[in-house]
C-alpha cells in the first residue's frame, strides 16, 4: 500500500477547523435568526472567524506538502 | 502525491515565476485602466442618482416652505385688514356718537333758549299785568268807594261790613299774588 | 472510490499533483498564463461595455456592471472599512472581478482549469493586499501605532499579553497574507482535484477497466462529477468573495481607531 502519511496528518488536522467553521456559522445563523437586521455586521464577523479557524486547516495543507 | 518523493519533486506550493509576473502585470494594468475609465463613471451615475432623488426631496421641501410662508403672509394681511375694518367701524361709531352728542347739545341749547325766551315773555306779561292791575285796582277801589258813598249811607253797620268785606277780599287777593303794592294800599 | 480500490486490472493512476503541471503552449507560456491575460481582457471589455453610455436609468448591461460594483461597494467595502471606504472600492472591485473570472475558468468548458490552483498569482495578490493594509495602517497610526493596534489588544492583563501579543503579531501581520493566498489556492487546487478524480475515474471505468460492472457504474462517477461541478461553481464564487471580504476587513481593522 502506497500513500503519503502527510495526507493522513492533514486529514486529522482538518477535523478541528471543520468543527470550528461549523460552530462559527452556527452562531452566525443563530444571530441572524434572532436579529435579522444585524445581518450585515454579523456577516463580516462570521467571515473573519471562519478565516481564522480555516487558517489552521490551510497550515495543515501547507505542512502536508512541505514536510 | 502517491509517493512522497514525487510530491517533493512537484510541490504544488512552489509558484511558477512567469505566472507571478504576468498575473501581477495583468492585474495592475486592469486595475489602473478600470480605475481611470470605468469606476468614475459608476460613481458619477451613483452621485447623479442620489442628487436627483435628494434634489427632488429638497425642491419639494422648498416649495412647501414657500407655500407656508405665503400662507402666513396672507394670514397676516388678512389680520391686518380685519383690524383696519374694526378700526374704521370704531371710528365711524365714535363719529356717530359725537355727532349725536353735538346735535343733542345743540337741541338742548335751543330748547333752553326757547324756554328762556318763554320765561322772559311770561315775566314781561306778568309785569305788564301787575302794572295794569295796579292801575285798575286803584280805579276799582275808587269806583267801589264812590258806589258805597253814593247809595247806602243810612245804615252804618252794614256799610262798615261792606267795607270790611271789600278790604279782606283785597287782602286775600294780595296775599295770593304776594305783591306788596296792594298790601301797602290796604293798610 | 471503493470500486476503484477493488478494480484489479491495468491499474488506475489516481490524479495527483502531476496533473497540475501543464505543458507549455509556446515558449514558457502555459495555460494559466493565457487565462490570466484573457481574464483581464474579458473583465475590461465587459466593464467598458457596461458603461459605454451611462444613464440615470441603467440599461441591462449597465445594471449588471453597477450591481457588481455595488456589491463590492455597498455590502463589502462600506460595511467592512467604514467612512473612508470609497478610496478602496476600485481595488476591491477589480480584485473581485479578477478572482471570480479566473476561478470560474475552472468550470468553463475549454478552459476547465482554475488559474489559482497554481499558487503564484494568489501569492502576488496577497502580497499586494499585505502591502496595502500595512501602508494604510502605518499612514493612519504611524509605525508604532500600527504595531500597537495590531498586537496590543486593550483591557488584557499583563500575563495574558506575554502569550497574546506574539500570537497577535504572527496571526495579524505574518500569517494574514499566507492564509489569504493559501486559502484561495487550496480551495481551487482541492476542488479541481476532486473533479479530476470523478471525471478521470469515470473515464477509466468506462474505457480502460475490464470489469463490466465498472463500465455500468461509470455514469455514477460522471454524475457525481457534474454535481461537484455545481458545487465547485459555488465554492469558486465564495472563495473570490471571501478573499475580497477579508481584504476589506484587514483594511478596516487597521483603519479602526480602537482594536
Amino acid at each position: 500500500m502506497t500513500g503519503s502519511l502527510n495526507v493522513v496528518g492533514y486529514g486529522l488536522s482538518a477535523i478541528g477547523p471543520g468543527i470550528g467553521v461549523g460552530i462559527v456559522f452556527a452562531a452566525f445563523i443563530n444571530g441572524v435568526a434572532r436579529q435579522p437586521e444585524a445581518r450585515g455586521q454579523l456577516q463580516g464577523i462570521a467571515f473573519i472567524g471562519f478565516a481564522l479557524s480555516e487558517a489552521l486547516a490551510i497550515l495543515g495543507l501547507v505542512l502536508a506538502f512541505v514536510l | 502525491m502517491t509517493i512522497v518523493l514525487a510530491a517533493e519533486e512537484l510541490n504544488p506550493l512552489v509558484p511558477h515565476p512567469i505566472e507571478i509576473v504576468v498575473g501581477t502585470i495583468a492585474f495592475l494594468l486592469l486595475f489602473y485602466v478600470l480605475k481611470r475609465t470605468v469606476f468614475p463613471q459608476f460613481e458619477k451615475v451613483y452621485a447623479e442618482r442620489t442628487d436627483k432623488i435628494e434634489g427632488g426631496l429638497k425642491r419639494a421641501e422648498e416649495a412647501q416652505e414657500e407655500a407656508n410662508r405665503l400662507r402666513q403672509q396672507y394670514e397676516e394681511q388678512l389680520a391686518g385688514l380685519r383690524a383696519e375694518a374694526a378700526r374704521i367701524r370704531d371710528e365711524a361709531r365714535a363719529e356717530g356718537q359725537q355727532i349725536k352728542a353735538e346735535l343733542r347739545a345743540q337741541a338742548e341749547e335751543e330748547a333752553e333758549r326757547i324756554r328762556q325766551r318763554g320765561l322772559e315773555q311770561l315775566n314781561a306779561a306778568r309785569e305788564q299785568t301787575v302794572r295794569t292791575l295796579r292801575a285798575e285796582v286803584g280805579g276799582l277801589a275808587v269806583q267801589l268807594a264812590e258806589r258805597i258813598i253814593r247809595t247806602e249811607l243810612s245804615d252804618d253797620a252794614r256799610r262798615a261790613a261792606t267795607v270790611d268785606d271789600f278790604l279782606s277780599e283785597l287782602d286775600g287777593l294780595a296775599q295770593r299774588r304776594e305783591t306788596s303794592p296792594t298790601a301797602g294800599g290796604s293798610s | 472510490m471503493t470500486t476503484l480500490a477493488t478494480a484489479p486490472a491495468p491499474g488506475f493512476e489516481a490524479p495527483g499533483v502531476a496533473d497540475f503541471d501543464l505543458p507549455p503552449i509556446f515558449g514558457p507560456v502555459t495555460k494559466p498564463v493565457v487565462q490570466l491575460v484573457l481574464a483581464a481582457i474579458i473583465i475590461y471589455v465587459a466593464f467598458r461595455y457596461s458603461v459605454r453610455k451611462p444613464a440615470l436609468v441603467p440599461s441591462k448591461s449597465q445594471f449588471l456592471g453597477e450591481s457588481f460594483h455595488g456589491i463590492v461597494r455597498n455590502s463589502i467595502a462600506r460595511d467592512m472599512i467604514g467612512p473612508e471606504f470609497l478610496k478602496y472600492v476600485p481595488f476591491l472591485t477589480t480584485l473581485f472581478a479578477f478572482l471570480l473570472v479566473n476561478n470560474l475558468f475552472g468550470i468553463i468548458p475549454l478552459f476547465q482549469f482554475p488559474t489559482f490552483s497554481h499558487p503564484g498569482v494568489p501569492y502576488a495578490l496577497a502580497a499586494m493586499v499585505w502591502l496595502i493594509f500595512t501602508y494604510v495602517g502605518i499612514r493612519h497610526h504611524g509605525f508604532l501605532g500600527y504595531l500597537r493596534t495590531s498586537t496590543w489588544p486593550p483591557d488584557v492583563p499583563w500575563w495574558v499579553r506575554i502569550i497574546l501579543t506574539p500570537i497577535e503579531f504572527i496571526s495579524n501581520i505574518l500569517l494574514r497574507p499566507v492564509t489569504l493566498s493559501l486559502r484561495l489556492f487550496g480551495n481551487m487546487f482541492a476542488g479541481h482535484l476532486l473533479l479530476l478524480v470523478f471525471i478521470l475515474g469515470g473515464e477509466y471505468m468506462l474505457f480502460t477497466a475490464d470489469s463490466i460492472l465498472l463500465k455500468v457504474l461509470s455514469p455514477f462517477a460522471f454524475g457525481m462529477g457534474i454535481v461537484f461541478t455545481f458545487f465547485e461553481a459555488f465554492v469558486q464564487v465564495v472563495q473570490a468573495y471571501i478573499f475580497v471580504m477579508l481584504t476589506a476587513s484587514y483594511i478596516g481593522t487597521v483603519l479602526a481607531d480602537d482594536h
